[in-house]
């Protein structure tokens, strides 16, 4: 299935503003996770801790929607779903 | 709104007063003359960061009983001393109006997807939102 990818700030800086990914029927948020960490492996270095574990400092939304991390790892994804990652806001 | 071009303040302000609302708040936000900091490049996602603005004035409304409220925030690069964002809240009181305004420009900043880079010299640091 086909994953739309949308990437703001710093994010956007290791990603690109847009790409669209392809990966496998029935994948959740983490496995895109992966999948982008092995495209982008500044992204690796973006999301998790030297010691392997998760950092807080980033937010994710599918299709405009906020994810609870790390609850919602696990989230299932559908073909064309627009999944966006960012850094916590700063507007204003 | 989110403008990619000058805020026309005036514009805004004009439409804000009305002999039903008894006092105008504005919160203007610009960019300010830091240390090394020569202009701002503004980021938003859009779609979600218009929803959220919307939610958030619809709840600004509900809480504060308001008559007039709007948003308009800035993106794209802007210089020192342009207005980054402006919030305008109107009601019959001026005590709904000011509650109201503080509501609005706390919750944008803490929900709406936007990041602001200030640009020095070296090239430019993001503004660190709160994690």
């Amino acid at each position: 299935m086909r994953i739309k990818i949308r990437a703001f700030a710093s994010f956007r800086e290791i990603l690109g503003k847009e790409m669209m990914v392809e990966i496998e029927s029935g994948s959740n948020v983490s496995d895109l996770i992966n999948h982008l960490c092995e495209i982008k492996p500044d992204l690796r270095r973006a999301l998790y801790s030297d010691t392997g574990e998760l950092r807080d400092y980033f937010i994710i939304m599918l299709n405009r929607r906020r994810l609870n991390m790390p609850e919602d790892l696990g989230a299932a994804l559908s073909d064309n779903d627009e999944v966006a990652i960012f850094p916590p806001v700063a507007g204003g | 709104m989110i403008s990619d071009s000058e805020i026309d303040l005036e514009e805004i302000l004009g439409r804000s007063i009305n002999p039903d609302y008894g006092a105008v708040v504005a919160f203007i936000g610009v960019v300010r003359a830091d240390p090394g900091v020569l202009g701002m490049e503004v980021e938003a996602y859009d779609e979600a960061a218009l929803e959220e603005l919307k939610r958030i004035k619809e709840e600004a409304i509900a809480r504060f009983g308001l008559s007039f409220v709007d948003v308009v925030h800035r993106k794209g690069r802007l210089l020192l001393g342009e207005v980054i964002v402006a919030v305008v809240c109107a009601s019959s009181h001026r005590k709904e109006a000011f509650q109201a305004c503080e509501y609005v420009i706390d919750e944008l900043k803490r929900r709406v997807p936007m990041w602001k880079k200030e640009l020095t010299e070296e090239g430019g640091r993001w503004v660190k939102g709160d994690a």
